[in-house]
């Protein structure tokens, strides 16, 4: 954290001042290691081990925080009777498992009876031998200190050291906080990484409460922003999930019957969606033709990043619009990247810099060095636009505390560069206008969009006319009402909203209202107030400093900081609290909770939406209103966390006789194959990291002399155990090697890295920054030559996390010289599925991952 | 305090320059994360030239040493000891299979501005002044590079800028950004550290608040931490003050710094004894032998 | 820009060896460790600055040596009457004093169009400041001495004039001898009040050696235009002897790793041979009567070991343990 977010960081060395004990656990000692107070180096990939280890810790010596488990979490709901554990013959695989499909059924892995996710049997003594604490007990009792060992090369010792620190820092009156980000996310089973830190944060009652939780450290600057209204293929704005062209959601109603809870939050889905739909299509979006459902694009397939990159290399896909991404360094296989690149006809980079993207036809690209491909043969031709940066143009960025924060414009854009809103607002008036002369069908969705927003000087559309847009208005017009935004006209002058509404609570069904994210609905209200741009905070959550959704709650499912019975759970921890004498929530947070609903309400089960959560269940998202220690729904690869081994790994799975993730998809393919369980061509453990001094593919940082100039080279980190082994001495310059490529770096030789003594045998990792390329003042391999493309069942994200590389001291050669020395090392034709657990090419990739939508909301940048 | 916000002393708007109060800096590497936004900021609003593209390989520390190009300089120390009570997983765990202990230090390095500052006594030009706020100011335009303060600073900070860079042939070093502190504003490296590791204010209170510092790191485990201000040598102390866990040697300090004017009086003794022999010498020898 | 090890040369050889046979030997970079230090200091980064001077400083003490003891012989050959080597050595004085010094100082400088501020302040702390007072101040006296002895040898003016003249040129040309002897020796303070261990440890010595050698380099330079007098010769054995001496003092008043670049390596021997040619080379060549010789040998002794402590002073200045140790 103090690498890649230095200055959120201040807050934990705050926390340590205030004597806060630190625990990071990370195969690196890094500058994080370096002020926290326990390093915990392991392993690439062992997390769930590790992390199941504390949970099996807890509830083995009976540690939990059962006051809160109990009556909070689904600890009691009782399973069905066919549900298979991966416990059973130690197979790794729970019931319901399709080979040929390569998916789960999930049917089982439901609640019992008929209450469905709603109304389920619940155990409140724990015992019962199908509920979800005994499943869960039996689920990790495997999952031994000495286990720990064998698989993270986590000593006994210390495992004890972290457990007992973590255990002494939650109760009553204390909360333990949990941070992760990419150390868990990149891998072949990230989400479940998270996961088992949910039930552990479950179990020990930190959720919902000050100063504890699970803070996902976010990316790129509005990265949490970008799947809030997504730039994701999957899902659209506020988790809405993205209709299926399957057959299953041809018509509206389809739609809503299905993607509609019977209770909990999301029994309002038609609100939010039918109030996208008008943000969408205005006027033209009426009961008669759905609401326009007919023009909102269906989806007939994963089209992740990956696969539509796979689509690229097979010239299935024409052109490309590439804004504020460098793939040809960034993505996993970037080889294959900009091989596959060099397949497209067009190809739009709106950049602030000449980046590797734009520049693969190049004679300084890799691929073209060594005359793997020549630029007169690349068809593609390249539109480089110049884009305005983040202080050249004003809008909103929405961090990891889901709190959106307005951004001044600094000083405007040198000669022709232009924000996105300026470069998609042109296109789509000219696209627009072409539709309009146009009488094709294809051309409706066009024909119908509501394009209103009023422009600047400079032709930007004006930021806050979106803003007031996502927040959500009144559709009929009411001109001179207050809480009128923008005149309640369009570009025409034409009278186009009413007044603001105030918050989702008052979107609607029936097209009165429009709200382009529902989630978002607050931030500019009534009041005409850009609360995304207040900046006085009042309190220590920092209320009345911009605006965190939902509804500016500060802390979310906070209703469990208090008591089933409505008191908080101590002093030194309340939060939000029922005030019996006015019969409603109170608090210094906004409660997370139906404001008037006591905490004796109980549900008789046949209740809907809200009204079906008891008033001592603080979870409402879920249809049971409890926090899922086991996910009966939503999960691709499982109801509760199992650890596999990383796709390419040293060891066999020391739990199961499966190795990897049965579901996971393989990205099977010449160029991206993956190295067999032990392989020892590819002997060492590689994981890739980022430096405070550079950003991401180094767009932002490489080209800036004052930032190269502190991290100039790349570089991998290596123990001097491995490098007395390789004779390798520190700044040598070394070939890394795996079964996607090759690159050179240099050797930094430190004790910060540890070789991990797993079972007897002793493994080696490595790791290294990806940031380099060939464009700009300093150049260097792209560590992502040597990544595999690999899809997490849910979310889809690569494992770049543990992979598997070998080390050759000395200098990569380049140029043509690369083909023969590169055949050293790697074998070459062959099947592409290496892996025993990797199946064929043309084998049905897995399950489709859509995993960013209601359920599970995640994701991994 | 960590985090205070606009209340710090590394964020509030002061009129030091204006009120004539000694101002330092107190840096402290127990809760420096080796960021280096201060080496950044400086450049940035300094206008550095960035002084080459060479990897070290020592550590993450790619800058090297303070000088005419580098103002603050922020160094990595990878240790065979332990920090506080650090545990820092197989090292240092003190049971049998336990290795050597380990630790990361970061330090944010940068001209000590002293009390009997070197490079100023020693400046012919008088380019080098004192400025209101007690700081040791070059002034650029003065400046005619004869090189002598680079000789005569204990502390090996200020330099002579070499061609080809911007502005080549003058002595530079750490302004204390005396420019915005004349319009009340914090020097930039002290604004942007995230954690207050620079902190920026009154001389007087840093002293007391880094005496107390020490103590508290001393309680808690950090058996060398100790206090970097040689107030007792002829420097007579610096107003740029650092706290160091273990020798000064390992951060490239001297351990007992002077102020090379001490030497002048021995020095210009033995100058005026041979100028007088030799000028009896002379006499004498053409007195009896011509 | 960072001057640290393995230096990026060093670096290069590794590489191509690393390339042609997989395994480097060889110190330069220490694995066992990786970058944990071994000896004291910051991966061996110096603790203060090597003086960032060139040729011309070497030059300058050379030149200033010479015509500022030239003044004194001067000085001393007016009052014995010997008006011809007078008259040479004011212009040796005013030649290297007034017109090879400042050039080579200001040469030196890295904004050579700024000299003139050297004049701007007078700094009695500062020995560069002092330097600049006093090469002017010895220019100033000897051009115009020069002048006035010329006047006065060849007679051009006579009578109360020419009284005046004389003495104008007397007092002029003995003005030239104090600031002379000064101009000769301020370069050892010069080097000796500075935060370089070599140099400050010698102190002392430094201005003893740089005023020595500037006389016997001043009687040397006359006695090979010709001036072959036992004045001189004396003069030339009072210097070579006093060099002598020191050569001892230096090998007696050893300091260890503080001043070991006066020792060892090459610049250990520029100091040696610098001081072996004017030391006792020159004395066995006087008693020899090889005078010209004795002279030659002295001058270039002046030279070499001139330029010896200059890259002593880089040394010493680069080797962070001498600093250290001269703490200690
Ligand atoms: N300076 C800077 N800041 C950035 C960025 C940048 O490029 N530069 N990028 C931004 C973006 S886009 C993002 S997504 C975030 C990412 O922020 P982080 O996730 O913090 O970034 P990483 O360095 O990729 O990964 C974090 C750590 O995970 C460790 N790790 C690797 N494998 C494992 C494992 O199996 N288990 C565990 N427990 N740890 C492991 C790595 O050693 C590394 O130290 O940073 C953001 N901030
Ligand atoms: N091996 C490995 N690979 C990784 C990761 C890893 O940890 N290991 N991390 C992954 C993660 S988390 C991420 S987020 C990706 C990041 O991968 P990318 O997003 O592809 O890389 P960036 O360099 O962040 O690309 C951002 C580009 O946008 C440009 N830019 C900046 N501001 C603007 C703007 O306002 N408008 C426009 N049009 N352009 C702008 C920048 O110049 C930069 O070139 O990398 C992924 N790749
Ligand atoms: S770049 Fe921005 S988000 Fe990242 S640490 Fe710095 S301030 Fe925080
Ligand atoms: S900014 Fe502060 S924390 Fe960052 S390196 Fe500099 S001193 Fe350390
Ligand atoms: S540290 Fe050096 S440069 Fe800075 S004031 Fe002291 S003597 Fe001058
Ligand atoms: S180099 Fe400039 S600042 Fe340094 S002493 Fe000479 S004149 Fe003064
Ligand atoms: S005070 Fe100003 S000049 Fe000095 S180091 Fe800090 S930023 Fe640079
Ligand atoms: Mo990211």
């Amino acid at each position: 954290m103090a690498e890649a977010h230095p200055v959120g960081f201040r807050w934990v060395m705050k926390a340590k001042e205030r004597g806060a004990t630190i625990i990071h656990v990370d195969p690196r000692f890094s500058r994080t290691s370096a002020l926290a107070d326990i390093w915990v180096p392991m392993r690439a990939g062992g997390d769930i081990a590790f992390l199941g280890g504390l949970v099996r810790h807890i509830i083995e010596n009976n540690l939990f925080f059962r006051d809160y488990v109990v009556p909070f979490t689904n600890a009691s709901c009782i399973l069905r009777e066919d549900f298979r554990d991966t416990e059973e013959g130690a197979t790794g695989f729970f019931s319901g498992w399709n080979e040929r499909e390569r998916t789960y059924d999930k049917k089982t892995w439901a609640y019992h009876g008929d209450g469905g996710l709603s109304f389920p049997e619940r155990d409140l003594t724990l015992q019962h031998p199908r509920c979800v604490f005994q499943t869960l007990r039996r689920h990790f009792v495997r999952y031994t200190p000495e286990m720990v060992e064998k698989i993270c090369g986590i000593s006994p010792a210390l495992f004890h050291k972290v457990a007992d620190a973590l255990v002494a820092a939650s109760g009553p009156d204390k909360t333990a906080a949990i941070c992760y980000a990419l150390g868990w996310t990149q891998h072949s089973k990230g989400v479940q990484i998270i996961r088992t830190a949910s039930i552990l944060q479950l179990l020990l009652g930190n959720i919902g409460r000050p100063g504890g939780g699970i803070m996902a450290l976010r990316g790129h600057a509005s990265i949490q922003g970008s799947t809030d209204i997504p730039t994701l293929y999957d899902i659209l704005p506020g988790y809405i999930s993205m209709p299926k062209g399957d057959g299953t959601e041809e018509t509206l109603r389809d739609y809503l019957a299905h993607q509609t809870k019977p209770t909990g939050l999301w029994n309002n889905y038609p609100n939010y969606f039918i109030s996208l739909l008008k943000a969408y299509y205005g006027k033209n979006a009426t009961a008669e033709n759905d609401f326009g459902y007919n023009w909102v694009p269906k989806i007939t397939g994963n089209h992740s990043f990956f696969e539509y990159l796979y689509d690229m290399a097979d010239g299935k896909m024409e052109g490309m619009f590439m804004m504020g991404q460098n793939p040809a360094v960034a993505a996993a296989n970037s080889r294959f990247q900009r091989t596959s690149l060099s397949k497209l006809k067009w190809l739009v980079v709106r950049e602030m810099v000449e980046i590797e993207a734009a520049t693969f036809w190049r004679s300084d690209a890799p691929e073209i060095e060594r005359g793997e491909l020549k630029t007169e043969d690349i068809e593609t031709e390249v539109f480089l636009f110049p884009a305005a940066g983040h202080a050249e143009k004003e809008g909103a960025f929405t961090q990891t505390q889901r709190m959106l924060q307005w951004r001044q414009k600094a000083v405007d854009p040198p000669g022709d560069a232009r924000s996105e809103g300026w470069f998609m607002h042109q296109l789509a008036l000219r696209l627009i206008a072409k539709a309009k002369q146009s009488n094709d069908t294809l051309d409706e969705p066009l024909r119908a969009l509501d394009w209103w927003y009023p422009e600047d000087e400079l032709g930007e559309p004006q930021m806050e006319s979106v803003l007031a847009e996502i927040n959500g208005w009144s559709t009929n017009p009411q001109p001179g009402a207050d809480g009128v935004v923008f005149g309640g006209v369009d570009r025409e002058g034409n009278s186009h909203h009413g007044p603001q509404v105030d918050g989702f609570g008052k979107l609607k069904a029936d097209g009165s209202t429009a709200s382009g994210c529902w989630i978002y609905s607050g931030v500019l209200g009534p009041d005409k107030i850009n609360k995304a741009n207040s900046r006085n905070s009042k309190n220590y959550l920092g209320h009345g400093w911009g605006f965190v959704w939902p509804a500016d709650r500060r802390i979310i499912y906070n209703r469990a900081s208090a008591k089933p019975t409505g008191e908080p759970w101590s002093e030194r921890k309340k939060l939000v609290w029922w005030d019996p004498a006015q019969r409603k929530w109170d608090g210094i947070d906004v409660p997370d909770f139906v404001p008037d609903k006591s905490p004796e309400f109980r549900p008789s089960g046949n209740e809907s939406g809200l009204d079906a959560i008891p008033g001592d269940a603080p979870f409402m998202l879920h249809e049971d209103g409890l926090g899922w220690l086991y996910v009966p729904s939503g999960l691709q690869d499982g109801p509760m966390p199992t650890h596999y081994e990383p796709l390419e790994s040293p060891v066999k799975n020391a739990l199961y006789s499966r190795d990897t993730n049965p579901v996971v998809n393989w990205f099977t393919r010449q160029e991206n194959r993956f190295a067999p369980p032990g392989d020892t061509r590819f002997p060492f453990v590689l994981t890739t990291y980022r430096l405070t001094e550079h950003h991401t593919a180094g767009g932002m940082s490489r080209f800036l002399s004052h930032l190269a100039e502190l991290q100039p080279e790349l570089f991998a980190e290596m123990s001097p155990e491995l490098a007395v082994e390789l004779k390798i001495k520190n700044g040598d310059y070394i070939s890394i090697v795996s079964l996607r490529g090759a690159i050179e770096s240099r050797a930094l030789v430190s004790r910060r890295m540890r070789p991990v003594h797993l079972n007897g045998k002793t493994v080696h990792q490595i790791a290294m920054p990806f940031h380099f390329g060939t464009a700009g003042p300093v150049k260097g391999g792209s560590t992502n030559d040597l990544v595999p493309i690999s899809g997490e069942p849910n979310v889809t994200i690569m494992e770049a996390k543990a992979l598997a590389c070998n080390i050759v001291p000395g200098r990569l050669p380049r140029g043509p010289a690369y083909e023969e020395w590169i055949k050293k090392y790697i074998p070459q034709g062959g099947p592409p599925n290496l892996h025993p657990e990797q199946p064929p090419p043309g084998a049905s990739p897995g399950p489709e991952a859509g995993g960013h939508g209601q359920h599970g909301k995640t994701d991994s940048r | 305090m960590i985090g205070e916000g606009i209340k710090s002393t590394n964020q509030r708007k002061h009129s030091y320059v204006q009120d004539r109060v000694e101002v330092g800096f107190f840096t402290d590497p127990s809760v420096c994360i080796g960021c280096k936004a201060c080496e950044v900021a400086c450049k940035e609003w300094n206008q550095v030239p960035d002084d080459g593209f060479t990897w070290s390989g020592n550590s993450y520390d790619n800058t090297g040493h303070l000088g005419a190009s580098t103002w603050r300089h922020v160094m990595f120390l990878e240790q065979d000891r332990q920090k506080g009570n650090q545990v820092t997983g197989p090292m240092g765990l003190g049971n049998a299979d336990s290795e050597d202990p380990f630790r990361w230090v970061f330090l944010s390095d940068v001209c000590k501005h002293c009390e009997e500052a070197g490079c100023l006594e020693a400046c012919p030009t008088g380019s080098i002044v004192r400025t209101e706020v007690g700081s040791v100011l070059v002034q650029n335009d003065v400046c005619n590079g004869c090189g002598y303060c680079v000789v005569s600073c204990p502390f090996g900070v200020i330099d002579r800028r070499p061609e080809p860079l911007h502005d080549a042939g003058g002595a530079f070093k750490c302004t204390f950004c005396y420019d915005r502190q004349k319009s009340g504003l914090v020097p930039a490296c002290a604004k942007v550290c995230p954690t207050e590791s620079i902190v920026f204010g009154r001389l007087d209170d840093l002293r007391v608040r880094a005496s107390e510092r020490v103590k508290h790191l001393q309680q808690s485990g950090y058996s060398d931490a100790q206090l970097y201000d040689p107030t007792e040598t002829s420097v007579r102390g610096i107003h740029a003050f650092f706290l160091i866990l273990g020798e000064p040697e390992a951060y490239g300090l001297p351990p007992r710094p002077q102020v090379p004017t001490i030497y002048l009086k021995s020095a210009w003794m033995s100058a005026f004894a041979t100028a007088i022999a030799s000028i009896i010498a002379t006499l004498l020898a053409f007195a009896f032998f011509s | 820009m960072t001057g640290n090890t393995p230096s990026e040369k060093r670096l290069e050889e590794l590489r191509e060896q690393a390339w042609k046979d997989g395994v480097v030997p060889g110190k330069g970079v220490d694995v066992a460790g990786g970058p944990i230090p071994h000896k004291p200091g910051y991966y061996g980064q110096a603790v203060v600055k090597p003086p960032v001077w060139t040729w011309q400083v070497p030059l300058y003490f050379f030149f200033g040596g010479i015509a500022g003891m030239s003044a004194v012989l001067a000085s001393g050959a007016v009052l014995f009457h010997h008006v011809d080597l007078a008259r040479a050595a004011m212009w040796i004085a005013a030649i290297a004093g007034a017109i090879l010094s400042p050039i080579l100082l200001i040469m030196d400088l890295g904004r050579p169009r700024l000299f003139l501020n050297m004049l701007r302040v007078f700094k009695h702390r500062s020995a560069m400041s002092m330097g600049a007072w006093i090469l002017s101040l010895f220019g100033a006296c000897v051009v115009p001495g020069l002048v006035a002895l010329e006047l006065h040898s060849h007679h051009i003016l006579a009578g109360t004039l020419g009284q005046l003249i004389r003495i104008a040129a007397g007092l002029l040309i003995f003005g030239s001898a104090i600031f002379g002897t000064l101009l000769a020796t301020y370069t050892g303070v010069l080097l000796g009040a500075t935060a370089i261990p070599a140099w400050f440890l010698h102190r002392t010595l430094l201005p003893i050696h740089f005023g020595t050698a500037g006389l016997g380099s001043a009687a040397g330079l006359l006695e090979l235009l010709g001036h072959r007098i036992s004045a001189l010769n004396v003069i030339g054995f009072y210097a070579a002897a006093v060099e002598s001496a020191l050569l001892i003092w230096l090998s007696v008043n050893k300091h260890g790793a503080a001043d070991r670049a006066i020792h060892e390596h090459g610049t250990g021997w520029l100091i040696r041979i610098g001081e072996i040619l004017n030391g006792p080379l020159a004395i066995v060549l006087r008693f020899f009567g090889l005078v010209p010789f004795a002279a030659i040998a002295f001058l270039l002794g002046a030279l070499v070991s001139r330029v010896g402590w200059i890259m002593v002073g880089k040394v010493s200045g680069s080797d962070p343990e001498a600093v250290f140790a001269s703490q200690r």
